[in-house]
């Protein structure tokens, strides 16, 4: 049990130490920054939490979140912030269903079917804006990013709704039972008669989603439609699940896992920046601090087994 | 303790037949000769002196080597590659000579007439087409002693008399052969001497033209030739399964029968007689190309076990950790993992109706578990079957399908799984109950089924013998047994 906590008291480990170490750290200002710029990344990263618990991976997130962007900040440009926001949400949403159809029905591999349109997304953002970024956008849409509601980050308030209903989803509805069934033992769940492709498929469809409110709410921070945004997005989402304690094997992880695995690595980018660690040292103690945490994980699973 | 004294003679040109029950240890026996499993006691003497291979390229460096029941070739090479694996025909610095390779398989394959060509991939031959290939290995390895493990099991008509001949020409060219079959009738025209193993010992050997069908019978199923039934058999309720004319090329072929509620019926076979394959086909796994399945008097489609389920049906798979159980999740989602609409409403689950039917049926079925959040994986193998039929009980299923029910687990977890079964045939529900232990079946069973070669080749209601289902299993189709024994 204390191990399974072990990226909990991590976190709560590295907050104490920050906040000696630096005098800056513990400030409002620093906190929202961290809260804003992990929320991305965060809610990505639930969705890749439900996609890994079936089983399954999205390397395409990256690119969906700069398509979803584009195509949400270029409606705005002409039919205001509100159609905006849904174009933005529903690409995500279609990107996600698409990966996920082709999933179930072609019965490629996941890993293979979205690096796959890992290409065909970003090649479309591209196509699209002819290379170009977004920058008409309605002064007022930079709330969505930057704002605060009763003296938090608005992004915290989306996020910890986000979160909350992503845990509803997985431990309290069938949708979320079936994830589980068909990640741990995909045959298992189709003799018992589990409509597999059709919850895997919204599975991948509720991610994308997800992926696509993220991708609004980057644009809304840059004030742009950035077609070449959120590039290696994807693998900070997916190392932050499995620092949380999911596993790619499938049927294992947990909302509150791959938040405390989103913070970890925020803190641990905030940190360097406050401590003046060169910037090149980060992507080495981020890199060492993802394979300590799962092998971790799976020291505490051999025991259990055993 | 697969085998306990198994004894065997076999000389050079002579076809010796290798015969006994499932799990008589005929398989055993055989890797101990080709050099694939270590013996603990025992002699074996080739051509004159005593042996010991600790490897199966030791054997052939002696010249014996086996053909597998499943194909043991590399699947991407072709035949010529496969047929040299391991040793190449070699140039200078470690080359391999791959003209000298190819021109030596084609005049291996062109001597016996085999429709092959040296440079096919060997993933795209038949069954029979892998097993020329590695009768082609054995002989260019020069074995003097051929192997052939069941290699009809999974062959058409056609391909069976295609070993046959080469089994034939195998003799004719003074090479000895062990050839383990179940298909006697078939064997006589090329079968010299036989050996029948029982229980891991041998009980006969001898010459084939002095033994009847009836002697070797005797021999395979040995002294029990009484049946006993212990379970009460209940009065016969309404029928709930009829199968009409059922068939799935090449495995099923015209297979009718029903199950009434109350009823347990067994379902006797040998290993490749298409026992498993029709619980498959029935519970929507694999396409059936015709026949009518009929449910509670209504005809049904069932094309995926969703469908299976909605009708009511289930399967208790013989391989439980693969397909029955999710072992990495807790008992009390495999409980409810076939029935979640049960403890669900809108979409959302009721944790409080799943954990009393965890503890309900954990207790009911004395599943020693410490709790429904144990997962599946940490029980034992007998605790295991419980939950995986337990899934099914939560549900409302009504017809059940158990393949090989107790097959990998103990003596005192068995009887309770027949408990178990005897419940469900008193509380109204039909089961067939597929099982390779045909002591189990005559215990259990109102009813027999016998199925071989894809048909179901008789019924045997009321008493009978051992002996009976294995003749029917193995030999000839029922009727006239029956009423040969009869009079």
């Amino acid at each position: 049990m204390i191990q399974r906590l072990l990226p909990f008291f991590t976190l709560i480990a590295l907050f104490v130490i920050l906040s000696i170490a630096s005098p800056n750290f513990l400030t409002a200002t620093n906190l929202s920054s961290v809260v804003r710029q992990t929320a991305v990344i965060n809610i990505m990263a639930l969705g890749m939490t439900a996609i890994i618990i079936s089983g399954g991976i999205d390397l395409s997130v990256g690119s969906m979140l700069a398509l979803s962007g584009l195509l949400g900040t270029m409606t705005m440009e002409k039919e205001g912030i509100a159609m905006g926001m849904i174009v933005g949400v529903l690409t995500g949403m279609a990107c996600g269903f698409s990966n996920g159809l082709m999933t179930t029905s072609l019965r490629i591999n996941p890993f293979i079917v979205t690096l796959g349109t890992m290409g065909i997304f970003r090649g479309l953002a591209l196509i699209i804006s002819k290379g170009l970024p977004v920058h008409q956008i309605p002064a007022s849409f930079s709330y969505l990013g930057e704002g605060t509601l009763l003296g938090v980050p608005f992004v915290l308030w989306i996020l910890l709704f986000c979160a909350l209903a992503m845990h509803i989803l997985l431990e309290h509805t069938r949708l979320g039972r079936y994830a589980f069934s068909i990640g741990s033992n995909p045959e298992a769940a189709y003799y018992a008669g589990v409509p597999v492709r059709f919850h895997t498929t919204a599975v991948y469809a509720i991610a994308g989603l997800l992926t696509g409110l993220a991708g609004m709410i980057e644009a809304s921070r840059l004030m742009t439609g950035q077609p070449t945004g959120g590039q290696g997005y994807e693998l900070t989402a997916i190392a932050a699940v499995v620092i949380g304690g999911g596993s790619l094997r499938g049927g294992e992880g947990s909302v509150l896992g791959t938040l405390v695995g989103a913070f970890i690595m925020g803190l641990l980018a905030n940190g360097s920046d406050l401590l003046g660690t060169n910037p090149y040292w980060q992507q080495v103690i981020i890199g060492a601090v993802i394979i300590l945490a799962v092998s971790f994980d799976e020291l505490r699973k051999r025991r259990m087994t055993a | 303790m697969a085998l306990r004294g198994g004894n065997l003679d076999v000389s050079s040109g002579e076809v010796h037949l290798l015969m006994g029950e499932n799990g008589a240890g005929k398989s055993t026996l055989m890797k101990i000769v080709a050099g694939m499993l270590e013996r603990d006691s025992g002699e074996m003497l080739w051509q004159g002196g005593s042996v010991r291979f600790r490897s199966p390229a030791e054997a052939a460096s002696q010249g014996i080597a086996m053909v597998h029941q499943e194909s043991m070739l590399a699947p991407h090479l072709s035949i010529a590659e496969n047929i040299f694996l391991g040793r190449e025909p070699r140039l200078p610095l470690g080359w391999v000579n791959r003209s000298q390779m190819m021109q030596r398989a084609q005049r291996i394959i062109e001597e016996h007439h085999f429709p092959l060509q040296a440079h096919w991939r060997v993933e795209k031959l038949s069954p029979a087409g892998k097993q020329m290939v590695e009768i082609c290995r054995a002989i260019q390895q020069g074995s003097s002693l051929l192997i052939f493990d069941e290699p009809t099991s999974s062959l058409s008509d056609a391909e069976t008399q295609e070993v046959f001949r080469i089994v034939s020409t195998l003799r004719a060219l003074n090479v000895g052969v062990i050839y383990i079959t179940h298909r006697l009738e078939e064997l006589r025209m090329i079968g010299d001497r036989v050996t029948v193993l029982r229980d891991g010992e041998t009980v006969h050997s001898g010459p084939l033209a002095d033994l009847s069908t009836n002697d070797i019978i005797r021999h395979m199923v040995g002294r029990e030739l009484t049946s006993i039934y212990t379970r009460a058999p209940l009065p016969p309720g309404e029928e709930l399964l009829r199968v009409q004319n059922l068939t799935r090329e090449p495995v099923l072929k015209d297979i009718s029968f029903s199950l009434r509620a109350g009823e347990i019926v067994g379902l006797a076979g040998l290993i490749g007689a298409g026992r498993t394959e029709l619980c498959r086909a029935l519970f929507g796994l694999d396409v059936i190309h015709s026949g009518v399945v009929t449910v509670s008097g209504k005809a049904v489609r069932i094309r995926s076990p969703r469908d299976a389920v909605g009708a009511g049906l289930a399967l208790i798979p013989e391989d439980r950790q693969r397909a029955g159980l999710a072992t990495a999740l807790p008992i009390s989602f495999n409980f409810t993992m076939a029935s979640l609409n049960h403890v669900s409403s809108f979409g959302f689950l009721n944790h409080s109706a799943e954990r009393r039917i965890a503890a309900d049926y954990t207790a009911r079925l004395r599943i020693r578990a410490a709790s429904g959040k144990q997962l599946a994986g940490r029980l034992s193998g007998g605790n295991q079957q419980k939950v995986a039929i337990a899934k099914w009980l939560v549900g409302r299923a009504r017809i059940f399908l158990f393949d090989e029910p107790t097959r990998g687990i103990d003596v005192g977890a068995k009887a309770e799984v027949f408990e178990m079964m005897d419940e469900l045939a008193r509380s109204g529900a039909a089961i067939l109950m597929v099982s390779s232990e045909m002591s189990e079946l005559l215990q259990v069973a109102d009813r027999i089924l016998v199925m071989r070669q894809g048909r179901i080749s008789g019924e045997f209601t009321g008493r009978c013998t051992q002996e009976q289902i294995m003749r029917c299993a193995a030999f000839e189709s029922s009727p006239a047994t029956q009423e040969e024994q009869a009079g």
